[in-house]
């Protein structure tokens, strides 16, 4: 993928190397976004099958 | 002693960084040219009068995936603030952030909160390519405050941020961490974790270290 980038005044394409670079943190940030997802579908699932809601979850945890 | 004008100001001595007084005296107070700032001379050292210094001020512009911004350390000073603001992204998008050109050994905690919810979400980056969400980006706002410690001195960088999101949800965040290096960096990048961000201002400013 091309990337456009910003160093201090100048705006350029970037390089290969640099393109790889913002892959992999895109990639990077994909991840955790799905393991932040997938931990809310377990969340729901657990409160669900608890029949209590995330608040009351967070008061018998002590978060509130 | 009383000096007043209302047309008109003190004029302090006017030098530069390297061509300061060489027989400087105590409380001694100049205008430094090249760094912006007044000066005083505090008996054994110069330091910037101001506690907090306005080092640079970068303009982001047009759909740029990412900004660097250089010279924005040295060895004035220890520990620095990151401002950003203004600006606008092309997606809802968190901000990444990177140092120098290392892309390893970032390690971070975050939590966030949308701000009609009880709940924390938390994550953390164990070894990373950068210091991940610490500022966010939507179709209204950029934005993070970023404090970094120890970016140009020879020790391990450390890294607290916060930041407010205007996305579809509303939230706050925060996310601290380390750069497990004792690298001497200048400079450092914000890249958008997705599309690209358009405007705004990235201000760095230095703490004074006396």
């Amino acid at each position: 993928m091309t990337y456009k980038i910003q160093v201090d005044d100048v705006v350029r394409d970037a390089t290969e190397e640099e393109a790889a670079a913002i892959d992999a943190q895109v990639a990077e940030a994909q991840a955790q976004a799905k393991a932040q997802a997938d931990k809310a579908v377990a969340r729901e699932a657990l409160l669900t099958k608890l029949g209590i809601t995330a608040d009351e979850a967070q008061l018998l945890l002590g978060g509130m | 002693m009383t000096i007043s004008a209302t047309t008109q100001g003190l004029r302090m001595g006017v030098a530069t960084s390297t061509s300061r007084p060489t027989v400087p005296f105590d409380g001694q107070v100049i205008s430094e040219t090249d760094t912006d700032s007044l000066q005083v001379y505090k008996g054994t050292a110069w330091a910037p009068v101001s506690g907090l210094t306005l080092i640079t001020a970068q303009t982001i512009g047009t759909a740029v995936s990412s900004v660097t911004v250089s010279g924005a350390f040295s060895t004035t000073y220890d520990n620095y603030y990151i401002n950003l603001s203004g600006g606008i992204a092309s997606a809802d998008c968190n901000l990444n952030l990177t140092l120098g050109s290392t892309a390893t050994g970032y390690y971070s905690n975050y939590s966030y909160q949308a701000v009609s919810s009880s709940t924390v979400t938390v994550g953390n980056g164990s070894n990373t390519t950068s210091f991940t969400s610490v500022g966010s980006g939507s179709a209204s706002v950029l934005s993070t405050h970023i404090f970094l410690q120890n970016p140009f001195t020879a020790k391990i960088t450390t890294m607290s941020a916060q930041q407010f999101a205007t996305s579809t949800t509303q939230y706050t965040s925060n996310s601290l961490g380390f750069l497990n290096n004792t690298t001497s960096y200048t400079a450092f990048t914000l890249t958008t974790s997705t599309g690209t961000m358009t405007g705004g201002t990235v201000r760095v400013y230095g703490y004074s270290n006396s």
